[in-house]
């Protein structure tokens, strides 16, 4: 009997504990944070903390069909800012990932060789 | 471009280098700066941080995310050559974003400034497969300018930036604390103070800080002091009256947040305040009701 409660017990606080995985954020019930207090100095900008809720959701599908790992995505999320949710929510396809120069092939390489040669880029590594 | 430095030559020769492997130079320049300011991570391990694989790179958010994640707090540097070389000059090594393409077609890449010689007129990087890659300055500042002029420091978040301008630190310090690094936050607030005292912002954000960690009265305290420099602060008398609150004063609360809604002149705010409204009056409700 008490074996059992034990067991249901567990069972509500593991479910618990990943429900609010699910949620990271919204755990300072009326408090303003530093952030949205910085944002409220500036005139022009909106409150990334008003729609933080949506955004989140925004932000976490885009990083799952990106293909972050499933197990990351909370983390992930969880390290982001109210205001850098606000700007992946809309622009992640736009905003620059720095990655690496070999994505760069055939027709592009030589125009890029003739560019660097110019002396307009510089992309290949001199010694 | 480099003459202007106030020492001709430095080299931050100890600053690890993590050769990128595929698309990864977000991973390799994030573990550069990372191990640089003392915590012990691989370029390998941060790669399911920050990588991106529909995107093939790294978001400039991410790698800033991730540096709270270790307790670190990224600043985001003026966009000048002098505050980046301020920075090398004070030890710090400095991720950068290069554009090592055009506009129209970028090519954006990572990598970290550990050295500059005036002499010869360059940079010295850790770039890609290069652990000490030479650029010339007017080379570096091209790329660079393409790219926005982003750089950014990672620091313990005790230590200033050579380059520390006020609100951009304080902004940086409200990244810790919105990403529940509450101990870092703490630090980076009381840094901020030392520098410059009775900054209303670094007060707020040590009350938040208290506030989240369950530390109520010195929560209350700390939002009275920022009153006391200000009594227009809305936002401290928000705080304030969700402190006094769950301390069990929900009559107190509700004489600040009343006093907060009748200040406020920023309408974006208002929702905030509301909120706070409605659930001190909630509690007053519940109190007022007779036990069952």
């Amino acid at each position: 009997m008490i074996r059992k409660s034990l067991q249901r017990g567990c069972v509500v606080a593991v479910s618990l504990s990943l429900l609010n995985l699910g949620t990271p954020v919204v755990a300072t019930a009326g408090i303003i944070d530093t952030q949205t207090a910085i944002e409220a100095s500036r005139r022009d900008a909106d409150l990334a903390t008003i729609r933080a809720g949506l955004d989140r959701a925004e932000v976490r599908q885009q990083f799952t069909a990106l293909g972050v790992d499933p197990g990351l995505v909370d983390t992930r999320l969880a390290a982001l800012t109210d205001v850098e949710i606000a700007q992946l929510a809309d622009r992640m396809d736009e905003l620059p990932a720095g990655g690496d120069l070999l994505a760069v092939i055939g027709v592009v390489f030589i125009v890029l060789l003739v560019l660097e040669l110019v002396g307009v880029i510089d992309i290949f590594k001199k010694t | 471009m480099l003459s202007a430095t106030t020492q001709p030559v430095v080299e931050l020769v100890d600053t690890p280098f993590f050769p990128q492997r595929d698309f990864q130079c977000g991973p390799a320049a994030l573990a550069t700066v990372l191990v640089a300011s003392g915590v012990n991570v691989t370029a390998d391990e941060l790669v399911g941080r920050v990588y991106l694989p529909g995107r093939k790179g790294s978001l400039q958010a991410e790698l800033q995310a991730a540096s709270r994640s270790f307790d670190r707090l990224p600043y985001p540097l003026p966009p000048n050559l002098p505050a980046l070389l301020s920075e090398i000059a004070a030890q710090h090594p400095v991720l950068v974003l290069q554009n090592l393409g055009f506009e129209s077609m970028p090519m954006w890449h990572y990598a970290v400034v550990v050295g500059f010689d005036a002499g010869s007129d360059r940079l010295i990087l850790r770039s890609g497969t290069e652990q000490r890659a030479q650029m010339s300055a007017r080379k570096f500042m091209a790329s660079w300018e393409r790219a926005g002029h982003w750089a950014i420091v990672v620091l313990e978040p005790q230590s200033l930036p050579a380059s520390a301008e006020r609100s951009r630190y304080l902004e940086a310090a409200a990244g810790l604390e919105a990403a529940h690094r509450y101990d870092a936050a703490a630090r980076a607030y009381g840094a901020a103070l030392q520098r410059w005292p009775d900054d209303t912002t670094a007060l707020l954000g040590i009350g938040n800080v208290n506030y989240a960690r369950g530390d109520l009265g010195n929560a209350e305290s700390v939002y009275r002091t920022v009153l006391d420099i200000d009594p227009g602060h809305v936002i401290a008398r928000n705080n304030l009256a969700q402190t006094l609150l769950d301390q069990g004063n929900p009559h107190a609360a509700l004489a600040e947040i009343t006093a907060a809604r009748a200040a406020l002149s920023d309408a974006r705010l208002a929702p905030l305040l509301a909120h706070t409204e409605d659930a001190i009056r909630q509690a007053l409700r519940s109190q007022e009701r007779p036990p069952p």
